[in-house]
């Protein structure tokens, strides 16, 4: 996985509110020289910061449309969580038309896929039942995983996104359509980075990820111009959803991003074994409450009766190679010896001591022992804690009390 | 062999409320210093169940881990009574001693010993009324 973060930061927005830098959830945005800095190594696409800042300072851009002109055919894939903000299925219908007209020579409802999909989530957690299966549907709880809970790497189900599953599938049935372009509609940040545009992960299927947000005024300019029909599938919508997912007393599914950390906290004690199937919603109200959704996800969650046909499943048989990712070991690359680490951190807690241990973030740093690892790198001095430089102006007036 | 990280943390009898903060804090510690993740598993594991054995059966006591130089982490529960009547016992899947209020809370359910025995590479516990001290100590097993 290429390790790139689809936040990019506009200086003339930032008013230094430091508001994104606290609500980062893996300590990846500091402030330096008065600029925020993304660490893409630790930033894990969850959204938090962005929806932190009040001046749009931040922003998770996707590709245009017009990239649509670089092919012979191109075709959009909308996602369940985008249909599900339709009132009804002739809302829906007319969504999917004003979506062709921005230029689309095909637009792709994936929610069939999406619900193959969970349904093999179901599967695998029956077939291993002695151990629980944590679904892997959500960039943002993979990368979790892979940053922080290396533990639970041999837990995730090895299945594909539904998205790259699809593109495969359209690609396959279009071989014949000359330069083929695959759009994907994205309902949060972290699916932006699926594709091998704007991000340059050259290993997707789906060639460009669109942010929702930033194409609805050109759909919305389009809706009520005529319609496309639909048959939707129950459990794709359903999978996008945890209040509409099937309940059972051995499946634990949960939203929310607090949630989901308290979830893989406890497996990693191995607490949950009892639970066959770990479902995790690092957003709110599941993929339909995606940051870069429009409406309301509340709502959301109730369209899908108006939405669907109850007798019409629209099941979809899905090849083994399409639904499974090749197995490839996640094996981080050592740089450092177990000595150096221990002694890295030995200097840092050092450091530590000497700090306040405030976590105001006013040097720009969101913890003090992301401050105290600046200055065993090198990078920063104890003075630059705002602080210990108070203190030092006027000794008098602050002690530090241990 | 040398201990190159020390770090102790003090538990409190019937502390049910902050039961299970010391693991996590000792699982970051080693995380932060990249401890294999299988070997790191068996630590979490371990410590837990002797954290909240600490918590529901002892008047509180210590956890103390060390890093050594040759990569091997050991860890000590050694608490101030009032002991274990029967170590052997104790040390049969299924036995618990715990009380109601423990059990209530899905504590207790007599796999905490052997539990750890089975997950720790080194194993060696002593008990009188006086206390009890548990030392553990884990490697990598190249699993």
């Amino acid at each position: 996985m290429n390790k790139r973060s689809v936040v990019s930061y506009t200086l003339d927005q930032c008013v230094k509110c430091l508001k994104c830098v606290k609500a980062c959830p893996s300590s990846a945005l500091s402030m330096i020289d008065n600029r925020i800095i993304v660490s893409d190594e630790r930033c894990l696409n969850c959204g938090k910061c962005i929806s932190a800042c009040h001046n749009k300072g931040l922003l998770a851009p996707g590709s245009t449309l017009s990239d649509i002109d670089n092919y012979d055919y191109t075709v959009c894939m909308v996602p369940s969580a985008l249909t599900s903000n339709c009132a009804s299925k002739a809302e829906a219908e007319q969504l999917f038309h004003a979506i062709k007209l921005l230029g689309f020579d095909e637009v792709v409802d994936i929610s069939a896929v999406e619900g193959a999909v969970m349904n093999e989530n179901y599967r695998l957690a029956d077939e291993l039942s002695s151990t629980s299966v944590i679904a892997s549907f959500c960039p943002v709880i993979n990368r979790l995983i892979e940053y922080n809970y290396p533990m639970l790497l041999n837990h995730l189900a090895p299945l594909n996104y539904p998205s790259e599953i699809a593109a495969k599938m359209i690609r396959e049935r279009l071989k014949d359509h000359g330069h083929v372009g695959i759009f994907n509609l994205c309902e949060c940040e972290a699916r932006l980075e699926l594709a091998k545009y704007p991000y340059g992960n050259q290993q997707f299927e789906t060639d460009h990820a669109l942010a929702t947000v930033d194409i609805l005024p050109d759909i919305q300019r389009n809706m009520e111009s005529g319609s496309q029909p639909l048959s939707l599938s129950r459990r794709g919508l359903q999978s996008c959803n945890p209040a509409l997912m099937k309940q059972r007393p051995d499946y634990l599914i949960a939203d929310g991003f607090d949630k989901s950390i308290s979830i893989l906290d406890l497996a990693e004690f191995d607490l949950l074994k009892s639970f066959k199937l770990l479902y995790l919603f690092p957003c709110f109200n599941g993929c339909v409450g995606g940051h870069l959704l429009f409406g309301n996800s509340y709502l959301a969650r109730n369209n899908i009766h108006e939405l669907v046909d109850l007798h019409n499943d629209n099941e979809i048989e899905i090849p083994f190679e399409y639904l499974y990712t090749e197995e490839t070991a996640i094996t981080k690359e050592e740089k450092t010896s177990f000595i150096e680490k221990v002694n890295f951190f030995n200097k840092v807690n050092q450091q530590l001591e000497l700090l306040p241990g405030y976590d105001c973030s006013a040097c720009g740093m969101q913890t003090c022992r992301i401050m105290a690892e600046e200055i065993v790198k090198g990078n920063r001095q104890l003075i630059d804690c705002r602080i210990l430089a108070a203190i030092k102006e006027d000794p008098h007036e602050h002690k530090k009390s241990d | 062999m040398a201990v190159i990280l020390h770090e102790e943390f003090k538990v409190e009898r019937n502390d049910y409320s902050n039961a299970g903060k010391i693991s996590s804090r000792v699982k970051d510690f080693l995380k932060q210093i990249g401890v294999n993740p299988k070997t790191l598993r068996r630590i979490a594991v371990a410590c837990y169940e002797a954290e909240i054995n600490l918590v529901i059966h002892s008047d509180g006591g210590m956890v103390y881990m060390d890093v050594m130089d040759d990569g091997s982490i050991q860890l000590t529960f050694e608490d101030v009574g009032p002991g274990i009547p029967d170590l052997e016992k104790a040390l049969t899947p299924g036995f618990s001693t715990a009380s109601n209020e423990a059990r209530n809370l899905g504590f207790g359910a007599g796999m905490g010993l052997p539990n750890i025995k089975r997950v720790s590479d080194g194993f060696d516990i002593t008990s009188s009324p006086e206390g009890t001290t548990l030392k553990l100590s884990f490697t990598d097993r190249n699993e």
